[in-house]
């Protein structure tokens, strides 16, 4: 069945347009990503099935009910900010969106239980990635059956990355529908079992990761690490991403390409730590798609 | 509407509240503060008027003179505590120099055969230059030392009229009729001379205390103020954390959030209220503890006021300015609709404020009220106005709630 259905959904901030027509389709029990750049339309396609923000036209189903505060009930949504108060403690933090949705005390024990919170710390005591937890456990309250989940891992360090990702495949075991929007391709690669990627407010691609990396065709990727520099005369040659001392060149031939790319790096003065031939990720098939990087 | 829903935000915000330091010195500090203060400026009883007196004569050898009359001013005391406070000056200039510099308040200038002309029976000539710059202490001094004047002018007429009796008496024919007598004689001319006898009898009334009306303006200031500032920051604090979108998107309606939002400021201003009574009772031994309709009035008005200041915060786009608004609205009103001054001062165009302006009327009941005992049959015209203005004010609210919700998304 058909957790999410959305159809040719539109969204305006004045002059600008935050989503162009989006048609999506979210299976029940699968997780879900939505992949693109900051700016993609992500946080407000997710803020219109999570928080009731008004769109212009299009039509949204949730379980084949059209979208209305009795089907918000069925979404729990985790937004990228923290959502408690720093002068409360986590259990009071839970207490309060117990009372406002109206859920049964014990419910807040299961989930302090569950993700191991520390119920008596204040909130602005608390570290990152207990922050994330605590905002899983506020969209968990009222057992929703499909969980939403903005930026989840974003200012993470990778251990509490790890940890997250361990929960969010729990919850698909258990069955429920996962929607994430995230930038980072290797969270949707590591989760997903599709991916929506996204790109100015339209989903330019949707498929399994595999079926999205088959995008790329019979592309390869030299990734080349260490001090880089010349790298302008590649970036203008070949479809490339450069960041962080690392430059990602998607190529038809590698062994072909491999030599040119190397050669204009020696020339540029780069010391190069290593090189390998990769298959295509999915930010190689976002640059593929769009001509740019997804940060 | 959602009990638990408001049971919730009332919680979590009194818990907020207790752990905020700042929110903490306001509300339990300052009533504290402004109740010391106000007690330790104006409580106790008024001290006796006392006039600051020049004088200027000539040193005279009559049976009585300017000096006399100066000693006998000196002299003149009200419960124990001396009315004049006489300065000498040498003479006119340097007096005046006095009243000008304001060192006393006013100067009486006897001019040169003043003893000679009263002990012979004619009329004293007194110059007296008050100081007028300001018109209070004008009055107070000049009723004070022409009321001395005509009180002394009657006592010279009665001791004239007794020597003229003595003589009426010994000359007196005996041959007239039995209605016309000296007794008859002497009761003419003391009315003639005094035509009104004003008896004085001392009644001690209920006297408004002045610990009194200042706890009822530190109760005015925190329903006036404190809720508007409070509620509104406890309001900008959920818009700029985001979770007002979080809250809009839960089953707590409109009515639910605000209901809570105000019931938990009404909560902490109640407490500071009390703290401020009690804290009067144990400190000044006076205080004022609202009955039933003290309390219906206040909460009424601090519906009203707490409307305003979600009214203002759902209309300004940051907490900067909604406390800037607050307090351009509420300090001024705080001396306009005489929440913090007796109306009696108030300038005339003033006063249709503290009159109509709900929080004033409200004051001024409270005041009737706890101060002056008055019936609660005599405010409820009042109370059903302010109850209107509440009820209209929340609405207002609800609305601007409505739309800025709209505006968030």
């Amino acid at each position: 069945m058909r957790a999410i259905e959305v159809r040719g959904l539109r969204k305006g901030y004045g002059d600008f347009i935050a989503l162009n027509g989006i048609d999506l389709d979210v299976d029940e029990g699968e997780v879900f990503a939505l992949l693109g750049p900051n700016g993609a339309g992500k946080t407000t396609l997710i803020r219109i099935l999570a928080e009731g923000l008004s769109y212009d036209s299009g039509e949204i189903r949730v379980f084949g009910e059209p979208l209305s505060k009795k089907t918000a009930r069925l979404i729990g949504y985790a937004p990228q900010e923290s959502l408690a108060y720093d002068d409360l403690t986590v259990r009071e933090n839970l207490e309060f969106y117990a009372n406002l949705y109206d859920v049964p005390g014990k419910r807040v024990d299961e989930l302090i239980e569950r993700f191991k919170l520390p119920a008596k710390k204040k909130a602005k005591e608390l570290s990152g990635g207990f922050k994330k937890r605590l905002n899983l456990a506020v969209a968990l309250l009222y057992d929703p059956k499909i969980l939403v989940l903005d930026e989840p891992s974003t200012g993470l360090d990778v251990p509490s990355k790890r940890e997250l990702w361990e929960l969010i495949k729990e919850f698909r075991e258990e069955g429920k529908t996962v929607l994430l929007a995230t930038h980072y391709m290797e969270e949707a690669e590591a989760l997903a079992d599709r991916v929506a990627i996204m790109n100015e407010g339209k989903v330019i691609a949707v498929g399994t990761p595999e079926e999205l990396k088959g995008l790329a065709g019979n592309e390869s990727v030299i990734h080349v690490e260490g001090i880089l520099r010349g790298t302008e005369a590649i970036l203008r040659e070949f479809r490339a991403i450069e960041r962080e001392n690392v430059l990602r060149v998607s190529v038809e031939d590698a062994r072909k390409a491999l030599p040119k790319v190397v050669e204009a790096l020696v020339e540029g003065g780069s010391e190069i730590r290593s090189i390998r031939i990769e298959e295509p990720t999915l930010e190689d098939v976002f640059l593929k798609l769009t001509g740019r990087g997804l940060e | 509407m959602k009990a638990r829903a408001v049971k919730g935000i009332v919680v979590k915000d009194l818990r907020e509240t207790r752990r905020d330091r700042m929110a903490v010195f306001w509300i339990f500090v300052f009533p504290l503060m402004w109740v010391t203060l106000l007690g330790a400026i104006w409580g106790g009883s008024s001290p006796p008027v006392v006039v600051h007196v020049g004088a200027v004569y000539f040193n005279e050898s009559a049976p009585f003179t300017a000096s006399t009359l100066i000693g006998i001013m000196e002299n003149v005391s009200v419960d124990g505590q001396k009315v004049f406070r006489i300065t000498r000056y040498p003479d006119e200039s340097a007096g005046l120099e006095a009243v000008k510099a304001g060192r006393i308040d006013v100067l009486l200038v006897f001019p040169r055969g003043f003893g000679k002309n009263v002990s012979s029976g004619l009329q004293g000539k007194v110059y007296a230059y008050f100081d007028r710059s300001d018109p209070q202490k004008y009055q107070i001094a000049s009723g004070v030392v022409k009321g001395f004047f005509s009180e002394f002018e009657r006592e010279m007429a009665y001791r004239k009229l007794n020597i003229t009796l003595g003589y009426v008496e010994a000359y007196f024919p005996k041959n007239l009729s039995a209605n016309f007598s000296p007794s008859m004689v002497r009761a003419y001319l003391v009315g003639m001379m005094d035509p009104i006898d004003l008896k004085e009898e001392a009644v001690t009334g209920e006297r408004p205390s002045p610990i009194k009306f200042y706890v009822t303006s530190f109760i005015g200031i925190q329903f006036l103020f404190a809720t508007m500032l409070t509620v509104s920051n406890l309001l900008f604090e959920e818009i700029e954390k985001g979770t007002l979108r979080r809250i809009a998107a839960s089953p707590a309606t409109a009515w639910d959030f605000l209901v809570g939002k105000m019931l938990s400021t009404f909560i902490v201003i109640t407490a500071s209220i009390l703290i401020g009574v009690v804290y009067s009772k144990a400190v000044f031994k006076e205080t004022v503890f609202p009955g039933p309709t003290g309390w219906l009035i206040i909460a009424l008005s601090a519906v009203f006021s707490m409307s305003l200041g979600l009214a203002i915060a759902m209309g300004t786009r940051s907490m900067k300015a909604t406390n800037a608004l607050v307090n351009l609205i509420s300090m001024p009103l705080l001396f306009l609709a005489a929440i913090v001054i007796p109306e009696s001062i108030l300038p005339r165009w003033a006063r249709p404020i503290a009159d109509y302006f709900p929080l004033g009327t409200a004051l001024k009941d409270l005041r009737l009220l706890e101060i002056y005992h008055r019936p609660p049959s005599e405010v409820f015209p009042d109370v059903a106005w302010i109850a209107i203005n509440s009820l209209l004010m929340l609405l207002i609210a609800v609305l601007l709630y409505n739309w800025a919700i709209k505006r968030l998304q």
